[in-house]
């Protein structure tokens, strides 16, 4: 029998907010154990949590970026259960009246296009971490204790770990758009849990669920996924069923683990928390909110594609980076130079700096405009290609004008006819064997004539007007 | 409702009490009156009057500005246990 | 006259007129209660050093001519279940038996800005549950007025030390009664301010919609004096309401011509004694006297009060207690067997009886299964409370009730029975419920020489009309300043 995997996604994003989502406790990573810590977060007797309105702020954000009706009023809701990591015995979340509701992505997946839904967008506050000393006991750390989260559950649409995979990356490309997100996969700052059924093909009826939990990567949650479907199937086909029950993906050993059943399903007992009063985004609010999203990455590749003309895998790299897409539509914005070039530029010699440096773009000092008036100088001819990938490692590194470089550098282009002339014929009077080929027929000692024009020139000689006087001197001779 | 030794045991289980506990027999045995007690509410009848998100107060939030955190010793001063510069408890497996 | 039996208004006018000084006060109030301590038990901490050492500054303070409030360098008591910064904070439980608050409540930084001396901390119900305060698992409390009858509860400690004159002015918390119940046991003044207008930021919580900390005092304008050092908006605390408050003391106005005044008829009927009935029924007939026009009014969802205010006090309380678990502070059991059972047997030990029973009722009605039928119903049933209120106050300017069903009673007489016990609370919780201001004195006393408090219930931010009100019985009455032992 052929089956169909029916997969859901629970996405914890960390948002990208100074301080916590109930306190004014710093956010920042990788501080030293229990420094980020007050009363509120490490929940001390007769300490009140106070929202964080950025918290609300992103979180809308990211509903209406994802299409979801926002709910204009709603609350905060405590979820109860006890473990070390969360120190109030309950974690503040949302329940019945999450901020946003009925959303989707659009992305896709082998050039196809696909959507998936999402039922809700919560916001809530991250656990601690513990930390497991060498001898039997844990450690914990509250600094993460209060970090705001949004917490994204979709539709039961996905059908693969592809579809999976491509998912996430939408999701993570839109976070970072909205820049409500690091989205440091290393640092946690995005994870899933993910929940996997599998129904015999064409079946309506949705199979038992399994939960599976501790994912930390996306390639994980690709091969999670793998893992399970087939570990479904093989049960069905073995005559078995499958049970309800919560699974923990060890990414080591490639499989994973019953953690809990069913019968062990906590009773949370989510209710309002009275410490926490309603929270309402008035029309003024959603407006402002609503005019801060930009032009989201489905739309910006669309838009390479028919207007400069990339191909869609070139278009892929640069809408998925939203720094390089702002980038290029500014470059183009200023309409001097040829668009292509620009998104050339960005994903050949752009790219390749960053990679090998390990940098973003904001680490560096590289802006659109100058970008622009170093292409520009390129088709004037002003300079050389090459001389061009000299100036941007300037652009990356200091605040020098293109201008300023290419004089420092001395890399102006000697596009004089006269003086180009005048190299042409001192080199084709120095080098008579290769006039003497080139006449004869091998047509290709051109090559090494302009080789020698150029070295002349000191690098410094227009090439295509070399080429040009080298060729018409040539036939005329 | 009733309530059963089951149901007080589930709920203990929940609260993180221990059923066996000294004293809890009594804690038991109170526990069907004052459910009886409380189940006076149920003869009432609320009409349209349902429980709704109460909009009373709203909006109490805060600009997201950092403030000085508390030192470390100061939060961990209470601790039972501190090991590594962190409340220590029995080793956690999930 | 000692310094013990006098008023805070008095004592804050001697001390502007230099007849007496803040460290002179203070050493009065621990003279005192040096005496009486023995038998009343008012105080679980007392911080005589540090209070002797503030009352000296402050006497610096006020010879240096400092614009202080005019409660400046008067001895307070706090109750214990208000965080103090390094300065031991029970809850009278066994819980917290030595746990030091790393950081002070906002009404501690207001007593300290408007200048009062801490004496102490003092006993309490465990964590403010309770009506007799004989739950509490680390002192004995006893009414001033007879040491064999119990103060009420939960703020035993703070009603008694105001009571036997040990200081003139406390600090309380009420979530169901537990200032207007004491302060009517032991023959004080005490206001529950509208919910929102003190801050909550600091006081261990018992049920976070419903408590609020308020003023006891020897008098009405003791009460009002305190309360408006108390309340103002905190930005800690988001159930606070952003809004300034006008002085209540300055507002003091004892002429209630043309005031009119409720008597719902469900607060005197089976279950209140015949005695307290009388009393508070001569009370409006006092005011009849003064110029009021007394009227009957309904409350008709009053007898739901009790259900409601157990099934939505008991869930908060099951949920805010659950950060007492052993691991970052308080009791942690002895031996365990790992973490789950560090849990269980630090809670199981750590707590007391009447903590554990709350904490059962409040998991049960927010189980699964359970939590439509207990507490989303009485969600709905407390706005529906909260609407009979608001049209009694569109015909009455504020009401008049009994606080309790009966004068104090005696030590261990309803601690075998609890639903007897919380049968006690039946005039109080409906005031939390609605988020109300209310506020008890003396009206009288039983048979047994103890006294018998009335209470008066104000609209939203109406205590104003309260303490106008009270202030017109007290003259009329002369029931003030009365101080046992």
């Amino acid at each position: 029998m052929k089956y169909e995997p029916v997969i859901g996604l629970e996405v914890h994003a960390e948002l990208s907010t100074k301080t916590k989502i109930f306190c004014g406790c710093s956010t920042a990573f990788g501080a030293e154990i229990n420094t980020h810590v007050c009363p509120v977060c490490t929940g001390q007797p007769g300490a009140l949590p106070v929202l964080n309105k950025q918290v609300v702020h992103y979180a809308a954000k990211m509903g209406i970026a994802t299409h979801c009706t926002i709910n204009q009023l709603c609350k905060s809701d405590r979820k109860n259960y006890f473990y070390p990591d969360l120190p109030k015995a309950y974690q503040i979340s949302q329940f019945d009246v999450p901020i946003c509701e009925n959303g989707y992505v659009d992305f896709e997946v082998n050039g196809e296009p696909k959507r998936v839904r999402f039922e809700r967008i919560h916001f809530e506050e991250d656990a601690g971490k513990l930390l497991h000393d060498e001898g039997d006991g844990t450690v914990v750390d509250f600094n993460r204790c209060g970090v705001p989260l949004i917490e994204m559950v979709t539709r039961p649409d996905i059908h693969s770990a592809a579809e999976a995979k491509e998912f996430l990356e939408t999701v993570k490309t839109t976070l970072s758009y909205l820049q409500i997100c690091d989205c440091r996969m290393e640092e946690g700052s995005i994870r899933c849990d993910v929940n996997v059924s599998v129904r015999p093909m064409g079946s309506e009826k949705l199979g038992t669920r399994v939960e599976m939990k501790n994912i930390n990567s996306f390639s994980a949650a690709e091969r999670a996924i793998e893992y399970e479907v087939n570990r479904q199937i093989d049960v069905l086909e073995e005559g078995g069923t499958i049970i309800q029950e919560t699974r923990r993906w060890d990414d080591s050993r490639g499989k994973n683990l019953v953690m809990r059943s069913k019968e062990d399903a906590q009773d949370y007992r989510y209710f309002p928390d009275p410490d926490l009063v309603a929270v309402e985004i008035d029309d003024a609010w959603l407006e402002q909110i609503k005019s801060e999203i930009p032009e989201l990455p489905q739309s910006r590749y669309a838009r390479y594609i028919k207007d400069i003309g990339l191909q869609p895998k070139e278009a892929r790299i640069l809408s998925d980076a939203y720094d390089k897409a702002c980038l290029l539509d500014e470059g183009v914005a200023m309409g001097r130079v040829d668009s292509k070039s620009i998104a050339n530029w960005i994903l050949s010699d752009i790219s390749k700096y960053l990679n090998d440096k390990g940098l973003e773009l904001k680490d560096t000092k590289l802006a659109a405009a100058k970008l622009v008036d170093m292409i520009e100088m390129i088709e004037k001819n002003t300079i050389s290609g090459n001389a061009g990938k000299k100036v941007l490692i300037q652009l990356f590194e200091t605040d020098d004008s293109v201008d300023a470089i290419v004089e420092k550098l001395g890399l102006k282009q000697v596009s004089d006819e006269g003086a180009i002339q005048k190299l042409v014929d001192e080199v084709l009077a120095a080098n008579p064997k290769s006039v003497a080929d080139y006449k004869g027929g091998k047509k290709n000692a051109i090559g090494f004539l302009v080789g020698q024009c150029m070295k002349a020139s000191k690098g410094k000689g227009n090439p295509k007007m070399i080429n040009q006087l080298l060729s018409k001197t040539l036939a005329n001779m | 409702m009733a309530i059963t030794r089951e149901n007080v045991e589930y709920i203990a289980n929940l609260a993180r009490l221990d059923p066996k506990g000294k004293g809890f027999d009594k804690i038991a045995e109170d526990m069907q009156g004052i459910v009886s007690m409380v189940d006076q509410l149920q003869e009432l009848d609320l009409g349209d009057i349902t429980d709704v998100i109460d909009t009373e107060r709203k909006n109490a939030m805060r600009e997201d500005v950092p403030v000085p955190s508390y030192d470390k010793e100061e939060i961990l001063a209470n601790a039972p246990s501190v090991e590594c510069g962190g409340v220590s408890v029995p080793r956690v497996v999930e | 006259m000692e310094l013990y039996q006098k008023t805070a208004a008095e004592l804050s006018a001697m001390l502007r007129n230099k007849e007496v000084s803040s460290v002179e006060l203070t050493k009065a109030a621990f003279a005192r209660t040096a005496e009486v301590e023995d038998k009343v038990g008012a105080y679980i901490t007392l911080t005589e050093e540090k209070a002797l050492a503030d009352a000296a500054a402050m006497d610096a303070k006020l010879a240096a001519g400092e614009a202080l409030s005019p409660l400046a360098g008067v001895p307070v008591s706090v109750k214990d279940n208000i965080c103090t910064k390094g300065i031991k904070t029970t809850c009278a439980s066994k819980m917290l038996e030595n746990f030091q608050p790393p950081y002070d409540a906002t009404v501690m930084d207001k007593l300290n800005a408007a200048g009062l001396i801490m004496t102490g901390k003092t006993n309490l119900d465990e964590f403010a549950m309770g009506s007799s305060c004989e739950n509490s698992a680390l002192q004995k409390t006893r009414n001033p007025h007879n040491l064999d009858h119990v103060t009420g509860g939960s703020s035993g400690g703070a009603a008694a030390s105001v009571a036997a004159g040990e200081v003139s002015i406390a600090v309380g918390s009420d979530t169901g009664g537990s200032i207007r119940q004491p302060a009517s046991f032991c023959g004080v003044v005490g206001m529950k301010p509208t919910y929102g207008t003190v801050s909550r930021y600091g006081l261990i919580a018992f049920a976070s919609s419903l408590d609020q900390i308020g003023p006891f005092g020897r008098c009405v304008e003791d009460v009002a004096m305190l309360t408006d050092v108390l309340r103002g908006y905190d930005k800690m605390d988001s159930t606070s309401y952003p809004r300034e408050y006008e002085s209540l003391t300055a507002g003091l106005n004892a002429d209630i011509k043309g005031m009119k005044i409720g008597l719902p008829k469900e607060y005197f009927g089976e279950g209140i004694s015949e005695e307290v009935s009388k009393a508070v029924l001569a009370a409006a007939e006092t005011y009849q006297q003064l110029g009021a026009e007394v009227v009957e009014i309904s409350l008709p969802l009053s007898k739901y009060a009790l259900p409601i205010y157990y099934i939505l006090s008991s869930a908060e309380a099951s949920s805010n207690l659950a950060r007492f678990d052993g691991v970052k502070y308080g009791y942690r059991a002895e031996s365990f067997d790992g973490i789950i059972d560090l849990y269980v047997k630090s809670r199981s030990e750590g707590f007391g009886q009447e903590v554990q029973r709350r904490i059962m009722l409040g998991t049960y009605v927010l189980s699964s299964g359970y939590y439509d039928a207990y507490y989303k119903k009485a969600r709905a049933a407390q706005r529906a409370i909260r609407a009979d209120y608001a049209k009694a106050f569109e015909q009455v300017d504020v009401i008049l009730t009994p606080v309790a069903p009966t004068t104090a009673y005696k030590v261990g007489e309803k601690t075998a029975d609890p639903l007897q016990m919380y049968m006690g609370d039946i005039c109080t919780v409906s005031v939390n419920i609605a988020g109300l201001p209310a506020m008890v004195q003396p009206c009288g006393f039983d048979s047994d020489k103890l006294p018998i408090g009335m209470q008066l219930i104000g609209p939203r931010f109406g205590e104003q009309k309260l303490v106008n009100a009270g202030l017109a019985f007290e003259k009329a009455s002369g029931l003030s300043n009365i101080v046992a032992l």
